[in-house]
């Protein structure tokens, strides 16, 4: 407590300096109290209020948890957000860590970095741009895609207008947008990986499998761990590429929980039931990080 | 012998897979260059016609005012940007520099921000905007974006290596602490303010959820939301979207291949974070 007052009423030239830390600090404080703290608080208010478009509230206690959470339309959504990451999750890690592992061998450091900006690339592009260039792609008569496919004697695909389809389609859109990403961490790990570790498992005389399995891998546990997280979160959130593609469709096969978040709140403008979703990303996105880093985190020594 | 073989099998690789990650690109251009027609043909043909054909690209920005959708990009996204660097080198500076009472517990909160997505707050942010007024306003769509918890850790972590002894002969020379702020910290920091430029400029450029949240009339419209104005018709003219598409991208593309050593280092450095 004295230590606060202090800080509001320096004595002398270093409890100033103090006040002015905290003074340069304040603006940052202020900044995410008022955007992330507060709203979040205010989230979870509104879950508990039935919010009549005029702005008249009433309190309802549970009742709108209970609604939105046995509402099939809702895990109709959880359950494609969760079956299109379950798809692209584990493809985009894979594919990251192969790409970087194949582009830190690669000795020629004019080519690795050819190669690397073109898988970093799509990176950059807005995710509406690339499902947009994609939904072209995938376009049935028209499209690439089909065109490509006939020549392996494949009858054409509706991909984005098929039931079945569509998942698969998105996510592989997700897992083209963020390779780049997952491998520009894999690869500076893999940079930082010191060279006398190969050369003690060559004198053991490990094979290339020994070195990737026993060396290679256990070094990038805290990297492959955080990207898996990062992954799953970017994921969930899915919202641009269904947007701007399919809005859900068709018949909601790929309608996804931020999209019927979206569409509650801002088409539909029930507040409360957007809030109870809300939460639910919220606490769900928390229980799966803490979860998952609490399992997987072993600590790396280099 | 057999290793040299395997050396050749991965490049092969590697190259494979990279010309297959970039083919949606080099087919976005390419059929931004084909008339309507062209792009119906049967069986499909990839070259156009006519390379330096770009009607398309006249025809974008008579259909839309896309170029008013350029700007308010460049105009949100340079304003968060910039704002961004200002108070997150502040921040970082406080952070790194000063002791005070809650410094450690106020940084973790700042970290701890990470795990809140902002689906979960944009509701209420939708209804402060609102009675502020502040809907369908530059001053709206940027405010939500004006500092990232990437940018306060970067500063942070960038301004710790400068030596105290700086500081501290400014102070002796007299120095008030904002003018070392200004005259000893952001010159050492120089690479991490770019690098911060630079993504939070990509960031905000690319944003989508939060501009259709906010904004509605169509001269407020951000680039990404302008692009989706070319799928709202039964018949999507896939030669016109993918003209606006290579006109979205190529700022931002520009920028991403002429900086990229700062970019990656931005991205290491934000997958550190976790």
């Amino acid at each position: 407590m004295r230590q606060w007052y202090r800080l509001a009423f320096p004595s002398n030239h270093l409890e100033r300096r103090k006040r002015v830390g905290f003074l340069f600090v304040l603006p940052a404080l202020l900044f995410f109290g008022a955007v992330y703290l507060l709203p979040l608080a205010q989230s979870v208010m509104y879950s508990f209020y039935r919010i009549a478009p005029g702005g008249a509230r009433q309190f309802v206690g549970l009742r709108l948890y209970e609604k939105v959470l046995t509402d099939p339309t809702f895990w109709g959504a959880v359950w494609n957000t969760v079956q299109l990451l379950l798809m692209s999750v584990p493809t985009t890690v894979i594919l990251a860590l192969a790409v970087a592992l194949g582009l830190n061998r690669i000795s020629s450091l004019k080519w690795r970095n050819v190669w690397a900006s073109m898988y970093f690339l799509p990176f950059a592009t807005s995710l509406v741009a690339a499902a947009l260039i994609w939904q072209w792609i995938y376009e049935p008569v028209y499209g690439f895609l089909n065109y490509a496919l006939s020549f392996a004697g494949m009858r054409p695909h509706k991909w984005l207008q098929d039931l079945n389809e569509v998942r698969p389609a998105i996510a592989a859109v997700s897992v083209w947008v963020r390779i780049g990403f997952d491998t520009m961490i894999f690869l500076a790990a893999l940079q930082s990986i010191p060279q006398e570790y190969y050369e003690a498992a060559d004198m053991d005389g490990a094979s290339a499998i020994q070195r990737l399995r026993y060396v290679t891998l256990p070094l990038l546990n805290a990297q492959i761990i955080m990207v898996c997280i990062l992954e799953l979160i970017f994921n969930f959130k899915i919202f641009d590429q269904v947007y701007a593609t399919t809005q859900g469709g068709p018949g909601g096969a790929s309608q996804t929980v931020i999209m019927l978040l979206y569409d509650t709140a801002f088409k539909f403008f029930r507040f409360g039931d957007a809030s109870v979703m809300a939460v639910f990303v919220f606490v769900t996105l928390m229980v799966v990080t803490v979860v998952q880093w609490r399992i997987f985190r072993k600590p790396v020594e280099y | 012998m057999r290793q040299a073989n395997l050396k050749w099998i991965l490049t092969l690789a590697i190259a494979c897979g990279a010309m297959t990650v970039f083919f949606p690109f080099f087919w976005m251009a390419v059929t931004s260059l084909k008339t309507a027609p062209e792009i119906q043909r049967v069986p499909l043909q990839v070259a156009p016609d006519n390379w330096l054909n770009f009607a398309n690209y006249a025809e974008v920005f008579r259909r839309e005012p896309f170029l008013r959708y350029l700007l308010n990009s460049a105009i949100v996204a340079s304003i968060a940007a910039a704002c961004s660097v200002v108070v997150s080198s502040l921040a970082g500076f406080g952070f790194a520099k000063y002791r005070f009472p809650g410094r450690e517990f106020f940084f973790l909160a700042i970290i701890g921000i990470l795990m809140v997505p902002f689906q979960s707050v944009v509701v209420p942010l939708y209804v402060w905007m609102n009675e502020l007024g502040l809907l369908d306003t530059y001053a709206g769509i940027v405010a939500p974006d004006l500092v990232s918890v990437f940018g306060v850790f970067l500063m942070r972590q960038a301004i710790e290596t400068i030596p105290n002894d700086y500081i501290d002969a400014a102070r002796i020379d007299g120095a008030s602490e904002l003018r070392i702020f200004f005259l000893v910290i952001l010159p050492s920091v120089k690479p991490a303010i770019a690098t911060l430029l630079i993504i939070k400029f990509m960031w905000s450029w690319n944003e989508f959820f939060w501009p259709m949240v906010v904004t509605s009339s169509p001269q407020m419209k951000v680039v990404t939301i302008g692009l989706t104005s070319f799928t709202n018709m039964y018949f999507i003219e896939y030669n016109l979207l993918t003209a606006a598409a290579v006109l979205s991208i190529l700022p931002i593309l520009v920028i991403f291949i002429a900086l990229q050593r700062w970019v990656v280092q931005a991205v290491v450095m934000s997958g550190l974070k976790g």
